[in-house]
């Protein structure tokens, strides 16, 4: 049985109330991780409650930062700062710039293109290539297209149509996350499958973005920041 | 019903909404279920027009999908809780 995960639940973290209802329904539509953002300067308070939250919920807690760089160099300063805090670090590719040095860096996990705004999308071929050679992931956040309505709607559908297909040719690992910041928005993995359609993503490639890649990217940064490892393929067996 | 049937013209337009077939079969407002039927064909479509509404006049709404079957006794065999 699939375990399936939503890397992106926006909820306010500081709205306990709001973060238990939404992990709740997460958990009742059959999510058994999830990762909420935490802004870089969180407390341990905080984190516990949430953990405990999750817990109670029978579901995982994956830390998560979401970093939004002006610049190259801003992201390679946040990146040497947090890569150790959290489980997943996200990059916002705001600008060209920062979309091909976040592409390039190894520390980076998901790739989150602006998905507002169209002139703001660097997902292309050179973008494929750079992501291709390291470990980041296409991350696609469903709680846009179900927020956007009309032509706004078409235009990211279209887009995502255009990143999905050069993703998947240059074999880019891509993730769905629900990115909700309420209830409403949370979908099951079945409807986000269902949803993944819409941009051409088939069925089979859907469930694997919201279970095994996901999954994979968790797990190897849980073993990167566990005590034993040293460097990639080392670690420390018995002291 | 209109909720559904916006969404499915939102989504796909006239020409997809006719390959639906989408009927209302049964509905009970306590609790909130629904049996719709649609052609297999257009199933995927369907499932992602449901999961594309978020509010009807103004009200939040999500509708989830429980079940799949291909006729009403197998989805009373499936899903026993849910009595119409």
């Amino acid at each position: 049985m699939r375990k399936f995960v939503d890397l992106h639940l926006c909820a306010s973290i500081d709205d306990i109330k709001q973060v238990e209802r939404i992990v709740n329904l997460s958990a009742e539509l059959g999510y058994r991780m999830v990762g909420i953002p935490l802004s870089p300067n969180v407390s341990q308070e905080r984190i516990r409650q949430i953990e405990e939250i999750c817990n109670r919920a029978r579901v995982e807690f994956v830390t998560r930062v979401d970093l939004m760089p002006k610049t190259s160099n801003e992201l390679l300063n946040s990146l040497g700062r947090l890569r150790r805090k959290f489980e997943i670090v996200s990059v916002a590719c705001t600008s060209k710039n920062v979309a091909r040095q976040a592409a390039k860096d190894r520390r980076v996990d998901l790739l989150s293109p602006c998905l507002t705004f169209p002139c703001k999308r660097f997902f292309d071929y050179a973008e494929a290539e750079l992501a291709s050679e390291k470990l980041g992931a296409f991350e696609i956040d469903m709680a846009h297209i179900l927020s956007l309505t009309g032509f706004p709607r078409i235009r990211l559908l279209s887009s995502l149509r255009k990143e999905v297909a050069v993703a998947r040719k240059f074999d880019i690992p891509i993730t769905i996350s629900s990115g909700a910041s309420d209830e409403n928005f949370v979908r099951s993995p079945q409807d986000y499958v269902a949803l993944a359609s819409l941009f051409d993503l088939p069925a089979l490639c859907a469930l694997q973005a919201l279970s095994d890649y996901p999954l994979s990217i968790v797990e190897r940064n849980k073993g990167k920041l566990s005590s034993c490892y040293v460097a990639p393929g080392v670690r420390v067996m018995e002291k | 019903m209109d909720a559904v049937w916006d969404a499915v013209l939102q989504l796909f337009g006239e020409y997809g909404a006719s390959q639906t077939n989408l009927i209302l079969m049964k509905h009970s407002l306590k609790p909130n279920y629904a049996i719709l039927r649609c052609s297999h064909k257009a199933l995927d479509m369907v499932k992602a027009s449901l999961a594309s509404i978020t509010q009807t006049n103004g009200k939040p709404l999500a509708l989830r999908v429980l079940g799949v079957s291909g006729t009403l006794k197998a989805l009373q065999r499936q899903k026993p809780e849910i009595q119409f």
